[in-house]
């Protein structure tokens, strides 16, 4: 993307603003893409100033497209695919990146599942036929199963129950989302891995581990159409069986709850949150979102925290978030008080918070061009690493529908308009509902729950 | 104007593909160096400043110069902030163990008020008394809050059980003292910080050699002659293994795992072991198919993750073979963990594992060279240490140099398990 951005920079800013609706997506030199007749994607960026190739094996498949009889599959998966193939035993593909220093690792998200090799060349030769050996000749056996069953429990344990700002978030997410698919988190919950069998493993692995279920992305000093030439040597006899899954609903539009209300062991401090659902990635709106979302939480001056801490001194800390995932996301706005203020004054000064910022003192000419001169500059530095830009081809393949939309963000972002940021704040924020969270830790000491009030008149704020 | 300077190569000999990059360092002043790693990749420029005391130093902590240098960025009034937004700039201020840095992220063309910035920000005297009264409240919060994770309170008790009362690794594990909120105070602080002799001024992307030279050249206020006292941190003896129990328990309500840490102090970086530790630990704990990993995750599930943590530096600090398991496994898996460093000290390792650790040990050297600010970060880092330039390089070829009998001889000196405790985090 910062490669399209740069060579069109020489013609100056008007002429880019003016072309951006209608300029095709220019790729990376040497990019090659293409679809094998068996399904699979392939997409490359030679690139020879980096020191690492990374190969990211996208599965359209993530914890959001689990039944309620394969749920915490996908997760659980990403642990299986390390257990080895016939041709190649467990630890061939981690020794294989030992010997080379590379990192081989995989992550499961509520959208997708992704294997991640990144390894200094010659180590890259390899890689991808490891990746299509264990893509259909897993080895999936009871043992097998039944010890990763325990790790990925021991996982859940550390990364979510002994963790208090992870249990909440895993608690959050349920009561907000209800029965939406994003509800609940990747890492599954004990009894569905306990639940898990066999037989079910084998039948989720031939419905989504599959070459037309999947994106492969090779980035980094490579030859283009050699690379091009192992990926259909590798994956090209592979069968074009399987699937990928029906789309979970849209964030945006789903019924949410007014008020959500919990506690946990935390330190004395209350967080109130007012959240608002926003549209999928590939809507038109992604660019202004982008922009709102980097100027609301992105910079030195955050205008929420501004108002709210800063100018009207009602809260200790204060701030906006953003998460986005494929089918929508969500954008908070949060403030954390000692715990003495009752929940219906926290989110009064929240709401009036949220009308002040609608008059958009923080949005100026200025600021907005700054703002997309920061996300363009961030784009720029992913060059540096082959990780970076494999994951936005990725991404956008998956997320978006494009992978072209991997490399003209710069001008989407370009071509965001004072007008089109403002509309945002008003459709997805001001015009909106929110569902508000109401945080309170399970303990608060005597002295703060009696004398917290005299914090702010004693200057505390 | 460039009164000394040279050429240093840091290349990756293994590593065919990546472009070598040209080190460049030269006299600021007669207190200041200048560093530049040269990338014209994109239209991108890292500036990081790092000034010559941090949060070890007993001066920084009796005047409170930490936060003093973290809150410059704060006046009453917003202006800096919005400036830099404006930039469209990243800037961070943050007080290290060692060294106080500056940094600052801006896309080419911005560079020059960026550098204005700099200037208007060490400038800066009049902090916002509000934000230093929040950051004190936050401080408080976030010990309290720290106080129920487990892994620090398990480090916590390693610390406490390795260094003294005064030593300052032990001070982030020790409950924090609030720091003043005077602006005038700690301007004055900040401004004695900041001319301390020993500072560096790095450039890192797309700035050449005279970009950077006249950048710099009246970038930061002039150093003091005059020296103060009490500067240098004064890191104490780590607890020797005879000096410490062998077993120490801490407790925590609501865990439904046992956290353990088997450890020792570590080997510092001059210790002429350090490129067989690098090895050695590699084995024991640093990959998937570690002993470690292989023990207690891929045979029996017992855990999600176990490996060794080094938290040392240039002066040993703590090590540890670190795992978790659910509570009614812990004593199988204390067992084990124990079993894993008797057999790995009893036998040592094999031909095929110190090849496979040797390869890795050079080849994720790249992984540090990928952008021109991973090379300056590696570079500052040596320097701040008083190390030579292309140390940790060095430090990775020697290592993967060393003979198998070499390796196990330093095995056998080191991970003896009469020298270590166990510590372990259970629930109350």
């Amino acid at each position: 993307m910062s490669l399209a951005r740069r060579r069109l920079a020489p013609l100056g800013l008007v002429l880019l603003v003016a072309a951006a609706s209608s300029v095709a997506p220019a790729p990376p030199p040497g990019y090659v893409a293409e679809t094998l007749p068996n399904g699979l994607r392939v997409s490359i960026v030679p690139d020879s100033r980096m020191p690492i190739v990374a190969t990211l094996v996208w599965y359209r498949v993530g914890s959001a497209n689990e039944e309620p009889r394969t749920r915490g599959f996908a997760h659980l998966f990403e642990h299986l695919m390390f257990g080895g193939t016939p041709a190649h035993p467990r630890r061939a593909v981690w020794d294989h990146h030992e010997r080379f220093g590379g990192d081989v690792n995989a992550y499961t998200s509520f959208d997708e599942t992704v294997y991640v090799s990144e390894i200094p060349p010659p180590g890259n030769v390899g890689v991808l036929e490891l990746e299509a050996d264990r893509m259909v000749h897993l080895s999936l056996g009871e043992e097998n199963l039944a010890n990763e069953k325990r790790i990925v429990t021991e996982e859940l344990r550390v990364g979510t129950e002994n963790d208090p700002m992870s249990r909440l978030f895993t608690v959050a997410l349920k009561r907000v989302l209800g029965e939406h698919p994003y509800a609940l988190t990747p890492a599954g919950t004990e009894e569905d891995i306990a639940a898990a069998t066999l037989d079910r493993a084998r039948e989720f692995y031939g419905r989504h581990y599959r070459p037309r279920n999947a994106h492969v992305v090779v980035v980094g000093p490579v030859d283009a159409a050699e690379t091009l030439e192992r990926v259909r040597a590798s994956f090209g006899p592979l069968p074009s069986d399987g699937e990928t899954p029906p789309d979970v609903p849209e964030v945006y539009g789903w019924a949410y709850p007014d008020l959500v209300e919990l506690r946990d062991d935390l330190p004395p401090v209350e967080i109130a949150v007012m959240g608002f659902p926003l549209p999928a990635p590939a809507g038109p709106d992604r660019e202004a979102i982008e922009v709102l979302r980097e100027i609301l939480s992105g910079g030195a001056v955050d205008p929420f925290e501004d108002e709210l801490v800063r100018k009207r001194r009602r809260a200790l800390a204060a701030g906006a978030e953003t998460e986005l995932l494929r089918r929508g996301g969500l954008i908070a706005f949060w403030s954390a008080c000692l715990p003495y203020r009752r929940r219906d004054t926290a989110f009064r000064h929240l709401e009036e918070t949220r009308q002040v910022l609608g008059r958009f003192e923080w949005l100026g000419p200025d600021r907005l061009a700054s703002a997309k001169r920061k996300l363009v500059r961030e784009d720029d530095r992913r060059v540096y690493s082959a990780e970076a830009v494999a994951s936005d081809i990725g991404r956008a393949a998956w997320w978006e529908g494009d992978e072209a939309r991997a490399f003209d963000r710069g001008e989407r972002l370009e071509a965001v308009t004072l007008e089109d940021v403002q509309d945002a704040y008003r459709r997805y924020v001001l015009g909106a509902k929110p569902v508000r969270i109401w945080v309170r830790p399970e303990r608060v000491p005597l002295a703060v729950r009696l004398f917290g009030w005299l914090y702010p008149l004693l200057g505390g704020f | 104007m460039r009164s000394a300077g040279f050429l240093l190569l840091v290349s990756a000999s293994t590593v065919a593909a990546a472009p070598a990059s040209a080190l460049e360092e030269w006299t600021i002043d007669g207190g200041t160096v200048g560093l530049l790693v040269e990338d014209h990749r994109v239209p991108l420029v890292v500036l990081r400043i790092e000034f010559a005391a941090g949060s070890w130093s007993p001066w920084v902590e009796a005047y409170d110069a930490g936060a003093a240098f973290e809150i410059q960025l704060h006046d009453p009034g917003g202006d800096l902030r919005r400036r830099a937004d404006l930039l469209a700039a990243d800037v961070e201020l943050a007080a290290g163990d060692l060294a106080s840095g500056l940094s600052v992220s801006c896309r080419k063309d911005d560079l020059e008020a960026a550098a204005d910035l700099v200037r208007m920000i060490l400038a800066n005297r009049d902090f916002d008394r509000a934000e230093l009264k929040r950051r004190r409240k936050g401080k408080s919060l976030s010990w309290e809050a720290s106080l129920k994770e487990p892994r620090f309170v398990l480090t916590q008790a390693a610390a406490r059980s390795l260094f003294g009362p005064d030593d300052p690794r032990r001070r982030p594990y020790e409950r924090p003292t609030l720091p003043g909120t005077d602006p005038k105070t700690l301007a004055a602080a900040r401004d004695a910080l900041v001319r301390i002799p020993g500072r560096i001024v790095g450039f890192a992307g797309d700035v050449t050699l005279a970009e950077a030279e006249r950048l710099a050249r009246d970038l930061l206020p002039p150093v003091s002659p005059e020296a103060i006292g009490d500067l240098a941190p004064r890191l104490g003896p780590v607890a020797q293994a005879s000096s410490r129990p062998r077993d120490i328990t801490v407790r925590l309500p609501r865990l439904t795992q046992v956290f353990f840490a088997y450890g020792r102090e570590s080997v510092g970086w001059l210790d002429p072991d350090y490129a067989a530790s690098r090895i050695a630990d590699h084995v024991l704990g640093g990959n998937f198919n570690s002993r470690l990993m292989v023990a207690l995750r891929q045979e029996e599930g017992d855990t999600y993750g176990a490996a060794v943590v080094d938290s040392g530096g240039l002066e040993p600090g703590p090590y540890a073979l670190a795992s978790f398991t659910k509570t009614g496994n812990a004593d199988a898996m204390e067992r084990r963990l124990r079993e894993v460093l008797a057999r790995f000290h009893r036998e040592g390792i094999t031909e095929e594992e110190r090849a496979l650790a040797a390869g890795n040990v050079v080849g994720r050297r790249a992984f540090l060279r990928q952008s021109p600010e991973d090379l300056l970060a590696t570079a500052m880092r040596e320097r701040r240490h008083g190390l030579p330039y292309g140390f940790f390089d060095r430090k990775a070829e020697e290592a993967a140099s060393l003979s198998l009998e070499e390796v196990n001889a330093f095995v056998r000196r080191f991970y003896d398990p009469e020298r270590f405790t166990m510590f372990a985090l259970r629930p109350e």
